[in-house]
């Protein structure tokens, strides 16, 4: 499907302090942005925008889904996040967590299918578990299943890899690599490692 | 040009005021049974009107505020909840203390009273919530929903108002015209309830012109009974002697003797019946509904400018709000 | 507005698109707010946080009231049905305020709440929160009239007006409740500006509740309840459509 991303003159603040102001960037299918900046330049911010987590003070973000215009908030079934302050309900499993969340989206996902995305992140076998039981790294995993189960094309990521160990670093890069061929991908990071996949980097703060 | 007219405009709501406080106090007459208490319904009836009023304003800025997103829509929602909150305090103080002088008991749930009361709930509901979100933009937003969703309930309210108490303290009948209070027709040794007083009428005695009827009245939730003798002037069609219920300033009056004298309509007589029968008084009452409507709106606007005032500076700042 | 549903819809679903798009909305809205009640269903009976708090709050007032009141012997007159009704609303409702705010402040308290706005439509959310307090209400009004009529010695008179009343007074408190319970989700003091928030609103259908519910303790009272039935539903339905139409506020605030 062809998406667009479009950002213009998105300001945020926090009560009275500015965090940003005036970004705008266009993004296409197949773009990656690396968004990047001390902490607290607003790089998480930024990504919160994006998912319509939040409103901006001022500017506009619209993304173009074939011929239709979503508002980032009524954009859910397009967006994948992932980041740090992204939490599953822990007193489900998480084949509970995902048929939950299949099931408010409105797309079938069968036993088989939940098998294979929880495979696809390295959590196989543990799907019966709750996930008060996850480590920090598998809670990270658990996100990546959460944001892909409905094959969004665009894909947002706060900080991608972090608490994750090698092995899990392969699973995220995969991902990566597989949405940039058709979809769009936001990564918000300071990691030099993944500064690399940016076709364009945002740098933040310091002005 | 509109600052000088603005200064006016003051001028003239503090002359209005002066005026209709003068009037209340030394111009207007004093009323058979209410005595110079009385004088407070020039008050305590346009606070009343006034705090129902910033009410539903504080909902239509509130509104508009979802609507629009606009900052300056928040900052009259609050001045007018912060009015409404002056206005609906003054209302119910003015309100009690009348309610002591004239019918000997503060407070009595009566329909009016509770309506306020909420009312006085809600505003104080809205300024706990607002101090309880520290983010702004959410702050507006949450207590522009808080006060929708709550003035959802006053049509409610109205619709309750006449339910929870068989009788009121409010004259109606007094005030409103239109309204009646119809009192009841009794023969002689039956029973009947007036408001929730039971009655019941004795006997029925005739000395020439002048029919006087005896009346055994129980208080509500009293064990005490009293006798009164209210009597009807058969030759001129009105009543003659209307005694006053034991503690409060109702009188009990014989409105009519049916001819052949053996039934009669009992009713109660609020003290002050046709106050805004008088003309000065109607009309300082209008003149002070106006007053404090043009009060309540000064104070709005300039409670709101001061609202936005602080929000620049502080934007400007930098700083924490 | 183009609508939520997923872009990769299901196959075996084509099968209702022929109906009007409109309705394909709702009965997705539907089905979505219903997976939103059986999961809070599900976390709850498995964390019990309300279901506990509600009824052993419910049980303690019973108890207490009990403890007060049967030495006294009421007869049945008119004020001791009230005082009665009173009493077991007041049980009611603050049992309830003690319980209906979980199911919001449970997603913040677990932070859970990005992860359901994201996947979730608004309204769904709404809608299965109101279930889920719906369902609390319903169980917890059952024990609270369980136990007064066991330990306040409370005699029904016309039981099925009774139930009649549990219900429009239970509805009352959940349409009224709920979005209430979303707005205090990002405050401080989330519990006590909870019943502060609500009290104001509950004055109204409380009022009627309880003398409703007076109504038909005594024989032959459905007929008396009938007015305070109507009132209760009345007041219900405008809550839930303020509800519906302010939520969306609410959540993205």
């Amino acid at each position: 499907m062809d998406i667009r991303l479009i950002v213009e003159e998105v300001a945020a603040s926090y009560g009275t302090r500015n965090v940003f102001a005036a970004v705008s960037v266009e993004l296409c299918a197949g773009e990656t942005m690396v968004v990047s900046g001390q902490n607290g330049s607003g790089k998480s911010t930024f990504l919160r925008l994006l998912a319509g987590l939040q409103r901006a003070d001022a500017g506009q973000i619209t993304y173009l889904a074939g011929n239709e215009a979503f508002d980032p908030r009524d954009a859910g079934h397009l967006i994948g996040w992932v980041a740090p302050d992204l939490m599953l309900y822990r007193d489900l499993t998480a084949r509970e967590n995902l048929r939950f969340f299949a099931a408010v989206r409105r797309i079938s996902l069968d036993d088989h299918a939940i098998d294979e995305v929880l495979a696809r992140v390295g959590l196989a076998g543990r799907s019966d578990d709750r996930l008060a039981a996850y480590s920090s790294g598998m809670t990270q995993r658990m996100r990546y299943a959460y944001a892909l189960i409905h094959h969004p094309p665009v894909l947002l990521l706060d900080e991608p890899t972090v608490t994750l160990d090698e092995r899990g670093a392969e699973v995220v890069d995969t991902v990566i690599n597989a949405q940039r061929r058709h979809g769009i991908v936001v990564i918000a990071t300071n990691d030099p490692r993944e500064l690399r996949y940016g076709d364009l980097v945002l740098e933040f703060g310091s002005t | 040009m509109v600052q000088q007219m603005a200064q006016v405009g003051k001028l003239l709501i503090g002359l209005w005021m002066a005026g209709v406080t003068i009037v209340m106090f030394l111009v207007i007459p004093q009323y058979e049974g209410l005595g110079n208490a009385g004088r407070i319904i020039i008050m305590h009836v346009p606070t009343a009107w006034v705090s129902v009023l910033a009410f539903a304003i504080s909902a239509i800025f509130s509104g508009l505020y979802l609507w629009k997103r606009n900052p300056t829509y928040d900052d009259y929602a609050v001045a007018a909840a912060e009015g409404g909150f002056l206005f609906t305090a003054l209302a119910t103080v003015t309100g009690m203390i009348f309610s002591q002088v004239v019918w000997g008991i503060y407070w009595n749930w009566d329909p009016r009273q509770t309506s306020i009361f909420v009312l006085l709930l809600i505003y104080a509901a809205l300024f706990a919530l607002r101090s309880a979100i520290d983010d702004v933009q959410r702050r507006r937003q949450l207590s522009a929903v808080y006060s929708l969703f709550a003035f959802v309930t006053v049509p409610f309210l109205i619709f309750v108002a006449p339910r929870i108490a068989d009788s009121t303290l409010h004259p109606n009948c007094v005030f409103i015209q239109g309204s009646t209070c119809d009192g009841i027709t009794l023969d002689v040794g039956k029973i009947g309830l007036l408001g929730d007083r039971k009655i019941q009428l004795i006997a029925l005695e005739r000395e020439g012109d002048l029919v006087t009827a005896e009346v055994i009245v129980s208080e509500p939730g009293l064990s005490s009974e009293t006798t009164l003798r209210p009597s009807f002037n058969l030759a001129t069609g009105t009543m003659a002697d209307r005694p006053e219920f034991p503690g409060v300033r109702y009188q009990l009056g014989l409105e009519y003797v049916d001819p052949s004298i053996t039934s009669g309509l009992l009713n109660i007589e609020a003290p002050g019946t046709g106050v805004l029968d008088n003309r000065i008084t109607l009309f300082t009452f209008l003149a002070s509904i106006a007053g404090f409507t043009a009060l309540f709106f000064w104070m709005l606007n300039l409670r709101a400018n001061l609202l936005g005032l602080q929000w620049a500076l502080a934007q400007r700042d930098g700083g924490r709000v | 507005m183009a609508g939520h549903s997923s872009t990769e819809q299901d196959p075996g679903l084509t099968l209702t698109t022929q109906q009007p798009v409109a309705q394909q909305r709702i009965v997705d809205l539907l089905q979505a707010a219903w997976a939103v009640f059986v999961k809070d269903l599900r976390i709850e009976l498995r964390t019990r946080y309300a279901i506990n708090a509600m009824v052993l709050f419910a049980a303690c007032t019973a108890m207490m009231v009990s403890i007060g009141t049967t030495f006294i012997g009421l007869r049945r007159t008119e004020e001791a049905l009230l005082i009665q009704a009173s009493l077991l609303w007041i049980a009611l409702l603050f049992a309830a305020i003690s319980g209906l705010s979980r199911g919001f402040v449970h997603e913040e308290e677990t932070r859970t709440l990005a992860a359901l706005r994201l996947a979730a439509p608004a309204i769904a959310v709404y809608l299965g929160k109101f279930l889920l307090n719906l369902a609390l209400l319903a169980l917890l009004g059952l024990i609270t009239s369980l136990l007064f009529i066991v330990l306040v010695r409370v005699q029904v008179g016309s039981p099925l007006a009774f139930l009649g009343m549990l219900a429009a007074g239970g509805l009352s408190l959940a349409t009224s409740t709920t979005i209430l319970a979303a707005i205090i989700t990002r405050a401080s003091f989330k519990n006590a500006l909870f019943a502060v928030l609500a009290f104001p609103l509950l004055v109204p259908p409380l009022i009627i509740a309880i003398q409703g519910t007076a109504a038909t303790l005594a024989d032959g009272g459905g007929v008396v309840a009938l007015p305070a039935l109507q009132f209760l539903i009345a007041y219900s339905v405008a809550m839930f459509v303020a509800s519906l139409l302010l939520f969306r506020f609410v959540w993205e605030a």
